[in-house]
């Protein structure tokens, strides 16, 4: 009891998760936000050249499954999407209806030198120059397009962020903690 | 009781079967289509607009990314029409370099078709399968120009550089012993020829696992056999090319007929089929692999034999050595002038094609005589198909849509360009 | 080309003095007045010399810009790069006869033949006739055309917009047409829609196009 003592101490001087005999004592709120970035599903939807590329993140080699994402074909499942590939106007009511369509909290993840900017593409008439200007972008991933292993450091970046905005701020009914 | 009438949904652009960005208005009575109006342009990149707004050696890196899923023969495509208003003979060893990786691009295009019209059908094994092989195809186009996907590897006048003598290593780290990382270089030993060797003598028994999950498979061949068959007169008319032409029977193949680079040098066969429906095209595709890989096992065997330079003695179009533009002043002024102001073409105008996996696939190339393209048209391989996609659906359910879409193998950036 | 196919095509050219047959490093190239146009496809189709029966490729060539270059003066390049350049967009140029010129590329899967026929226009409302008779596939190279560069197909069965965006305006591949476009969208938040404003990029043309007459092609023969 004495041990736990110490660990719940050392926990409010850090203010993050602290692992010892094990227990693990960590905020409710923490809690929350660590198992929501272990469990992002993304929307499957590859503009262009980048989602050959993100199919190969989700297949054999960098089996993207242990990350805790699983890839959801209904934008109305999913908490991120990935902009992969060159975003044109004809193309952009459709994407910015789906990102409508997902539900809060969502996270964009623009993918390859189109999507952050237009790319190579940046002056052509029919392409919208990155993909923030219809949709708000939450992490960039440069490359054109970025492989397999740029992606995973992306999503692994955006787990990170996911973890620790705490986004839920659940109140905890009284009785069950002190603070 | 009401008056029936015509049901019209809309399928995509977002939509895992769409393969891309694709939108489908669709007509259907009950479950069956009456009509289909493909709106296509969701990708529309203005390539060819702006192809001509740069030199012609800036815009080799378009041709990757309009058929993102077979890259080198895009290349290829764009190289010969410029060699040949420029009149550049090409080395051998360039030709068997080029006929390699273009046979290496069909092996990973018609692997991603396989996966993913097993995916559309449901069966999600064949689609890591064949993942697994397009990762080590993959290193072959990252070990020769340093890019996974958008090689940019072809030159007018040869490739880039000549194959590399070792392939890059797995490194060991706190989940993987050194046992394991062993085992993962075992065939990464020796050069990058070894590597594809190690590949090519794999490979048939991946077919054969391939074949074994899929071409006797009852839901496989229920969904496919008899759907959207067509005759061989019907689709030349419809402008077919490619595999889906030759699953009809017609024996056509721009490798035999338009012997370009070396194809007349080599033996292999051409794969046909005979109803031209999707089952069919999923059999010429899984012939053609094998094919391929027999052409990939004599160009390596005659690249071993025959070293040499790999790209032409051009040297107002072929950039000069590092070295010697380090120590020589006119290499050194050729350089810049090759890639400030690149090179002009004479006044003239060509059409070149090449077999690209899923067809003809036509550079028409005009020039005035400037250091840019006046105008390029890319005749894309699945634009007539596509525009025959009605043809094909018309009185098929709803869910072989999607199966003839899939069968198809249509890439948008191509099509849309 | 084969032989009998040559004199085949010689023989009906003999009573038509306005096609004109010239042989193109690629394919022999046919240019034919538009009112001959039909007639002569029609031929290509059935005759059994020929037997043109694939249509492998339409597309439009603008002639607008056609051997103007934006390098202007040979001494002009002390006073800077810019000052130098002459960019096409702005500059005044005539509109000449027979701008349009479409390009029809057809294929003989039984003769291993391919054919270049040419039809110049000088508008492009003047309308050309549709092929989609013919070749079935036609349809969707003849939309393209229409939307890319405003050429008006007569016979067409369904000639709308295929590429460009829904309510897009102009043609795109023409000449005169800024290679940023018009307008570019974006998304407003208020209005909650993507909506288009007018361009504000411009495209930076690092390397003028030039024409070089001299090095180039002899040493290109030698090599």
């Amino acid at each position: 009891m004495k041990e736990l003592q110490l660990q719940m101490d050392a926990f409010r001087k850090s203010n993050t998760p602290v692992v010892k005999n094990g227990f693990m004592i960590v905020k409710y709120n923490q809690l929350v936000d660590w198992s929501r970035g272990n469990s992002v599903w993304p929307l499957s939807f590859g503009l262009a050249c980048c989602g050959v590329e993100l199919m190969h993140f989700i297949a054999s080699r960098y089996d993207f499954d242990r990350f805790g994402f699983a890839l959801r074909a209904s934008p109305r499942q999913a908490d991120v999407m990935i902009v992969a590939g060159t975003l044109c106007n004809k193309m952009a009511p459709a994407l910015r209806a789906c990102y409508d369509m997902m539900a809060e909290p969502k996270y964009v993840v623009s993918m390859g030198s189109c999507a952050n900017g237009g790319g190579y593409y940046h002056y052509a008439y029919s392409v919208v120059r990155g993909c923030d200007r219809i949709v708000p972008v939450d992490l960039y991933i440069p490359g054109c397009p970025p492989n397999a292993e740029a992606l995973m450091y992306g999503m692994i970046q955006l787990q990170n962020k996911i973890q620790g905005c705490e986004y839920m701020q659940v109140k905890i009914p009284s009785g069950y903690g002190d603070d | 009781m009401g008056e029936l009438k015509h049901y019209t949904f809309n399928f995509g652009p977002q939509h895992p079967a769409a393969h891309g960005v694709l939108r489908l208005v669709v007509e259907v009575e009950g479950e069956t289509v009456i009509s289909i109006d493909p709106h296509i342009g969701l990708l529309h990149r203005a390539t060819e607009k702006l192809m001509e707004s740069k030199p012609y050696n800036h815009s080799i890196g378009y041709m990757d990314r309009l058929d993102y899923v077979s890259i080198l023969p895009n290349e290829h495509a764009y190289v010969m029409a410029i060699e040949k208003l420029l009149k550049i003979k090409v080395p051998k060893r360039a030709q068997y370099i080029r006929v390699m990786f273009d046979e290496i691009s069909r092996i990973l295009n018609h692997l991603l078709v396989l996966g993913s019209t097993s995916l559309d059908m449901g069966a999600l094994t064949p689609w890591f399968y064949t993942f697994r092989e397009r990762e080590q195809l993959m290193d072959c186009y990252e070990a020769v120009s340093g890019a996974r996907m958008h090689a940019n590897y072809y030159r007018p006048g040869g490739v880039l550089r000549d194959l590399p003598n070792t392939m890059p290593q797995y490194e060991s780290y706190a989940w993987r012993s050194p046992a394991e990382t062993a085992s993962l270089n075992a065939n990464r030993q020796g050069s990058l020829l070894d590597y594809i060797e190690s590949f090519t003598e794999q490979f048939p028994e991946r077919c054969d696992e391939y074949e074994t999950l899929l071409t006797e498979n009852r839901i496989w061949k229920q969904r496919s056999v008899g759907i959207s068959a067509i005759d061989a007169q019907r689709a030349i008319a419809l402008g077919f090319t490619g595999p889906m032409l030759r699953s009809t029977g017609y024996a056509r193949d721009l490798r035999v007929d338009e012997p370009y680079a070396v194809y007349d040098e080599l033996s292999f066969n051409i794969a046909l089929g005979k109803t031209g429906d999707c089952y069919d095209r999923y059999l010429v595709r899984m012939a053609e692999m094998r094919e391929s890989n027999r052409i990939i096992k004599q160009c390596i065997n005659w690249l071993r034999k025959h070293p040499g330079q790999v790209i032409a003695d051009a040297p107002k179009v072929v950039p000069p050595s590092r070295l010697s533009g380090k120590e020589n002043m006119e290499e050194m002024i050729h350089q810049f002038k090759l890639f400030t102001e690149g090179y002009c073409l004479p006044e003239g105008e060509v059409y070149t094609c090449v077999e690209q996996p899923k067809g003809e696939f036509g550079v028409y190339l005009v020039s005035d005589g400037a250091n840019k393209p006046y105008r390029v048209k890319i005749r894309a391989a699945g634009y007539p198909h596509l525009s025959a996609l009605e043809a094909l659906c018309k009185g098929h359910m709803i869910s072989d849509v999607v199966v003839i879409l899939a069968s198809m193998d249509i890439v948008f950036g191509e099509i849309d360009r | 080309m084969q032989k009998p196919t040559k004199i085949a095509l010689r023989n009906y050219l003999k009573s038509r003095p306005g096609i004109q047959l010239t042989e193109n490093i690629d394919m022999p190239v046919i240019v034919c007045p538009v009112e001959d146009l039909i007639a002569l496809m029609t031929w290509l189709y059935q005759n059994d010399q020929v037997q043109a029966n694939c249509c492998v490729d339409i597309c439009v060539v603008d002639h607008l810009h056609y051997g103007l270059d934006e390098w202007v003066g040979v001494d002009a390049t002390s006073t800077g790069f810019e000052r130098a350049r002459d960019a096409l967009s702005k500059r005044d140029i005539h509109e000449k006869p027979g701008r349009y010129e479409v390009v029809y590329h057809l294929l003989s899967t039984s003769m291993n033949q391919r054919y270049r026929i040419k039809v110049k226009l000088d508008e492009p409302s003047d309308s050309v006739p549709s092929v989609t008779k013919i070749w079935p596939n036609a349809n969707w190279y003849e939309r393209e055309a229409f939307d890319l560069f405003g050429i008006r197909f007569s016979g067409h069965p369904g000639l709308r917009r295929i590429l460009t965006d829904y309510g897009f305006v102009g043609y795109p591949m023409r000449k005169d047409f800024p290679l940023e476009g018009q307008v570019e969208m974006r998304y407003d938040a208020k209005l909650e829609r993507c909506l288009y404003e007018p361009v504000q990029v411009q495209n930076r043309v690092s390397v003028p196009k030039v024409i070089r007459q001299d090095d180039q092609r002899h040493t290109m023969s030698e090599v």
